[in-house]
């Protein structure tokens, strides 16, 4: 399936968002969780988003500053909607400061940025 | 009175001789053999039996002091459909799974797939997790275990879990038959849990066809309608988000 560059973009996005919000919620209720052994089997965004990454171009470079900026705006405000929406119904103890050094490192990661 | 034919020249019986029929194996449950414990499985091949044996040989040989081993997934289904076998060992202490693993391996030739859990994560599991309860609802354990559990619903805890699945819905394309069904199957089951019915493998499957309109083989062959499934999952999904946030915002009210 041919998609262009905007698509596999948006979708990037996406996962690098649900799985940096998951990682807050983890980090959250992190007492409480004892038992997620299961889960770790289930295919997580982070992987979804390192498939999403090998059909960006340019793949084996950083991506330009244009786009990292983009990138990097995008996810933090789709992360913090996400949280904001529970923080919004009582939810207690989520970071927000987690959010920005974690979307770096994950660009990181992932060769988009250095 | 039923009537039976059998060949002219057989020896033994005459004309209106009265005999008994019945059928080679009858579809009752197995008696499990040794001292194994079976839950929610009605049969298992002679052949898997086996294996299972040897498998418990194995961890018996490698671990000591475990509380319980237990055998689960797919291999447990009827047939030879599975890629590994799925082994539980409850044990508070470190033990080689690699080197398990291998033994396993060896002398079954199948993959195995161990899970080591202390006895603190096995029971906060079965009572929080659903997909916990579902897996265990259908077993073979080395020592009986009690599982009745009582169910606690901890909505930020399934918040998490619920989040896993939320991959489906917009990476469909990318996601193979099996991945689906593990996604599928761990919403459906906190869809379940959250409406406080059994999380059992049956219960599991037979709402996936009801709620999703799709089997379970459809899933794993992924050959499903996509835009009729995903309409559907989505709701689901959906709804029990909802459930979850509103059992937060009810839980904050409360502190």
């Amino acid at each position: 399936m041919v998609q262009n560059r905007n698509k596999l973009i948006d979708l990037f996005i996406g996962n690098i968002t649900n799985a940096i919000v998951h990682e807050i919620l983890e980090h959250a209720v992190r007492k409480e969780l004892v038992a997620d052994k299961y889960r770790k089997e289930l295919i997580t965004s982070f992987e979804i988003a390192k498939r999403y990454r090998d059909k960006i171009n340019p793949r084996y470079r950083y991506l330009p500053d244009k786009d990292v900026v983009y990138l990097r705006e995008k996810i933090v405000s789709r992360v913090k909607t996400e949280l904001m929406v529970r923080i919004s119904k009582g939810y207690k103890n989520i970071d927000l400061k987690l959010i920005e050094p974690l979307t770096d490192k994950v660009l990181s990661e992932l060769k988009i940025k250095m | 009175m039923d009537q039976i034919y059998i060949p002219k020249n057989r020896a033994g019986f005459s004309i209106g001789n009265y005999v008994v029929i019945k059928p080679l194996e009858s579809g009752k449950p197995k008696k499990p053999i040794e001292n194994l414990y079976f839950y929610g499985i009605k049969n298992l091949e002679p052949l898997k039996l086996e294996i299972v044996h040897e498998v418990l040989r194995v961890i018996d040989e490698s671990v000591s002091n475990y509380e319980n081993i237990f055998i689960t997934g797919s291999f447990l289904d009827e047939g030879f459909h599975f890629d590994d076998i799925d082994i539980i060992v409850l044990v508070d202490d470190i033990i080689n799974q690699e080197q398990a693993r291998r033994d396993i391996e060896r002398k079954t030739g199948i993959k195995g797939h161990i899970l080591v859990l202390s006895n603190k994560e096995f029971y906060k599991g079965l009572e929080t997790d659903p997909l916990y309860q579902m897996i265990l609802s259908r077993c073979v354990a080395k020592k009986r275990f009690i599982y009745k559990k009582k169910q606690i619903i901890d909505y930020k805890i399934l918040d998490l879990h619920l989040l896993k699945s939320k991959i489906l819905i917009d990476n469909f394309d990318m996601l193979s038959g099996k991945e689906k069904y593990d996604l599928v199957r761990n919403t459906i089951a906190i869809y379940l849990y959250l409406a406080k019915k059994k999380t059992t493998v049956e219960s599991v499957d037979k709402e996936i066809k009801k709620s999703l309109g799709a089997n379970v083989q459809e899933i794993k062959d992924n050959v499903l309608d996509k835009k009729a499934f995903l309409m559907r999952y989505k709701l689901v999904y959906d709804k029990s988000f909802d459930k979850i946030i509103k059992g937060i915002e009810h839980g904050s009210k409360q502190k």
